[in-house]
């Protein structure tokens, strides 16, 4: 029994060998066009040899790779000696951490909702003073990213906790170009152009969307962004805002008539890759492949910046895949509103290098080497949009510090049973054609009306 | 019941095909899985594991070489190439160039391009475009092809999963962690365990019944409960997070069930020899360590297979006690999920890894699997 362990482990050692990689300096110091200056002028002024940070997010593979690629020259640059761990169920373990005392240095909550539930519960550190300004001196649509980051602690009193750190982007629409040049299809510039497109694709005998909104427990959330993106394409800001906080109803007729016109794009046969009652059993994950079908089981397919992730193998973007904006109605004069999300760095255990990694995120240097790297978009404007890894991203970057209205995933801000709950399952309701938009509507009004 | 299975054999015939139906029944999903594991991420989303063992049909998007690699023969610039590896055994039946129309042309015939010159694709796939002027543009052409082609497969997961250096994906180190939490966590419950079982068994003491019943009733209580207190409580007394912490939190969540099964267990062995060996001067710590372990050895085999497969395969005791944000200290399972991604979407590699840590639960319960049976039943009967 133990000599088979033992051959077991042996065999495992020979195999796989035993690194302890951790991230690396993807980029020799003073090479290429990063802020190298502000980074030996970080490094100069902090010193943290002998102090250690830890560091828990969300991230995993490949992000927590490049991430930890920057931790590598934050450690590089002040000499702590920093390690970061990913979790995919951080939400369930930092609860647990938290409420024993054994939270980690910075926590990385992938969204706000959370992070102010632990700081109402009194576990999070206020940043250093004057955070909130400099966001709102260096962040484009700086003062939304300083409400988005601003919670109430356990005396009810409002401090600014988190600071916003790779963002995406929702409102966006994938697709090939070359089978748009193959019909002859134009990108569309406004919703009117859109909707006409779908019909000319339907006219074609194509499929003009790929819809998919499964992703277990999760299921439901694609559609809760279509819903988002299509309430600020048809109400002005200030009414998403009263939306998502509740000050107008969810039950409202705008927000009725926002899903129902979600209802327009996927609740129709002919828009929709297979039955449109189905959409919430294709893995959100899965949907994007119809694109690079032989032939194309569908033209477009609106998504966040993330999604090429799951593009097949090899997918070079900008020539074999693009993205276009989600167009806004060119009648309804409502500028060119973007929906996005993102993660946030919170200070959970005080120490000394933590405060110091606070303030290396505020450097350009940190957002470049971050940019160079895949999937990852900053409303930073000092860093210099020239690092992003390749056109695309510097686009999705563009739509970001260009957008006229920046508002933050509705769901996200909404309390935990409504925008991780029902919100979903609503819209999973709706999508299978076993309810209506009103029904749906009041459902999700009366569960928030519970969560008060 | 061997008469019945004598005298009819309809009946037989019915238990056997049962049998069988019942074991397909559980080996396919494993067989799925394992089939998975030997297959490319898009090769998974686009067809099931079933059709891959056979040679199949498939509507490719392939594409030409770029437009750099032309040659100018007797005044005409020509790009020339194979479509496929030659390794690679296909055959196409159809081809197109355009989206649109991805099946227009025979093998062998020649269209013309959209951007100027013509191509011609054979059925083996190799193509030739040519044009009076040079060809333009920095990619290839796309051709879209319907092809027969073989079964294929990778071992490129098990490479990933096994072999890459790069810190999240390497395996290793999580290997000897897990090794390191599952071997005393299963040693420890069933050295303390025994003692219990003995004294609850044999040794007579006022509260021997309440003290057993309080155990049978600590069964049922879910051990998601005491997390929080528990986890509190090891970084109060300077534990912390870390192999202590989590062996005595699986040591505290087995003993219930391994105190329970072998105190029935060593109540069903025969009272007479116990009663001898006391005759004979035998010390209570003598019967234990002579008599009991020796003849308890099934039921203690078979819990320690029980509480091996269960540390081996728990996440949650291990997020909680022991994985902090150093990193440091991972087990198998909590790569696995680290393996498939932040959004969770990487399928192949979490049927490889699934096979990869399989593997040792296997060969433990191959070594010690004539127990199971024998200790499934302990307690069962007297």
């Amino acid at each position: 029994m133990k000599h088979s362990l033992y051959a077991g482990a042996a065999m495992f050692a020979l195999m796989a060998g035993s690194v302890q990689a951790e991230g690396e300096l993807i980029h020799a110091v003073g090479e290429g066009s990063f802020d190298w200056e502000g980074f030996q002028a970080f490094a100069d002024a902090t010193d943290l040899s002998g102090e250690s940070l830890t560091i828990f997010g969300p991230w995993l593979a490949g992000e927590g790779k490049s991430f930890e690629n920057l931790v590598a020259y934050f450690d590089k640059a002040t000499g702590a000696s920093s390690s970061y761990v990913g979790s995919d169920s951080l939400e369930q373990q930092i609860l647990i951490d938290a409420a024993a005392g054994s939270a980690p240095n910075l926590t990385v909550f992938p969204q706000p909702g959370l992070a102010a539930n632990l700081a109402k519960q009194g576990y999070l550190t206020p940043l250093a003073e004057g955070s909130a300004d400099w966001i709102k001196d260096n962040f484009a649509a700086g003062q939304s990213w300083v409400d988005l980051g601003t919670f109430e602690n356990a005396e009810g009193t409002d401090g600014f906790y988190g600071f916003f750190f790779n963002v995406n982007v929702k409102s966006l629409v994938w697709y090939i170009p070359e089978n748009f040049e193959d019909f002859g299809y134009e990108v569309p510039q406004t919703m009117e152009e859109f909707k006409a497109l779908m019909d000319q694709m339907v006219e074609d005998g194509e499929t003009p969307l790929c819809v998919g909104l499964a992703s277990g427990g999760a299921t439901g959330w694609p559609a809760t962004d279509w819903v988002e993106d299509l309430m600020l394409r048809t109400q002005p800001p200030e009414v998403y805002d009263q939306w998502v906080s509740n000050e107008m109803k969810f039950d409202d007729p705008k927000v009725i008539a926002a899903i129902e016109e979600y209802g327009s794009f996927t609740r129709n046969d002919d828009y929709v890759v297979g039955n449109a009652n189905d959409t919430a059993a294709i893995d959100f994950r899965d949907s994007p492949k119809g694109l690079f079908d032989s032939p194309p089981a569908c033209m477009m397919h609106r998504q966040a910046s993330f999604i090429p992730a799951y593009f097949p193998e090899g997918t070079e973007l900008g020539a074999d895949a693009d993205f276009f904006y989600f167009p806004a109605y060119a009648e309804k004069d409502l500028g060119t509103p973007v929906l996005g999300a993102g993660t946030l760095f919170t200070v959970t255990n005080p120490n000394p290098a933590s405060e110091a990694f606070m303030e290396f995120l505020k450097t350009p240097f940190a957002h470049e080497i971050m940019m160079a790297q895949d999937g990852f978009l900053t409303p930073h404007l000092g860093a210099n949009p020239e690092n992003y890894s390749n056109d695309t991203q510097r686009g999705q970057g563009e739509i970001l510090t260009n957008a006229t209205t920046f508002r933050f995933d509705g769901s996200d801000l909404m309390p935990g049973t409504v925008g991780a709950g029902t919100f979903w399952t609503g819209m999973v309701d709706y999508s299978s054609g076993a309810k209506d938009a009103a029904t749906v509507a009041s459902e999700i009004q009366s569960s928030w009306d519970a969560a008060k | 019941m061997s008469d019945i299975a004598g005298t009819k054999p309809a009946l037989r015939w019915v238990v056997h095909l049962s049998v069988i139906f019942l074991v397909v029944l559980w080996v396919i999903p494993t067989l799925g899985l394992l089939v998975s594991s030997f297959r490319t991420a898009d090769q998974i989303s686009s067809s099931g594991w079933w059709r891959s063992l056979f040679p199949s049909e498939q509507n490719l998007t392939l594409r030409s070489a770029e437009p750099e690699t032309q040659v100018l023969e007797n005044g005409v610039y020509v790009i020339e190439g194979a479509l496929f590896s030659a390794d690679e055994q296909a055959t196409i039946s159809r081809w197109g160039i355009s989206s649109r129309d991805v099946d227009a042309f025979e093998p062998g015939e020649t269209t013309e391009l959209r951007r100027g010159g013509t191509i011609t694709v054979d059925a083996v796939g190799n193509y030739r475009m040519e044009n009076t002027e040079e060809f333009t543009g920095n990619r290839g052409a796309r051709i879209f092809v319907t092809a027969e082609l073989p079964p294929e497969f990778t071992l490129g997961n098990y490479q990933k999963v096994l072999l890459d250096q790069s810190s999240t994906d390497s395996m290793a180190k999580a290997f000897f962690n897990t090794l390191t939490v599952t071997i005393p966590a299963t040693i420890i419950p069933i050295l303390v365990a025994a003692f219990a079982a003995y004294a609850l068994a044999w040794m007579d003491f006022p509260g021997r019944a309440l003290l057993i019943a309080a155990v049978v009733g600590l069964l049922v209580v879910p051990l998601q409960l005491a997390l929080i207190p528990l986890l509190k409580f090891h970084l109060n007394i300077g534990i912390g997070k870390g192999y202590l912490g989590v062996w005595l939190a699986h040591t505290g969540f087995g003993m219930p069930l391994a105190i329970y099964l072998l105190r029935n267990y060593m109540a069903g062995l025969p009272r007479d020899l116990i009663e001898n060996a006391r005759v004979d001067g035998a010390t209570e710590f003598q019967i234990f360590t002579k008599l009991i372990l020796p003849l308890s050895f099934p039921a203690l085999a078979s819990f320690a297979i029980f509480q091996f497969l269960w540390t081996w395969n728990d996440l949650l005791v291990a997020k909680v006690f022991l994985i902090d944000a150093t990193g440091q200290t991972t087990v198998m399972t909590n790569r696995i999920v680290e393996l498939l991604g932040t959004r969770g979407g990487n399928w192949e590699i979490l049927a490889t890894a699934a096979f990869v840590s399989i593997f040792v639960p296997l060969v433990v319960f191959f070594a010690m699997q004539k127990y199971l049976v024998r200790g499934l039943l302990a307690g069962s009967v007297k």
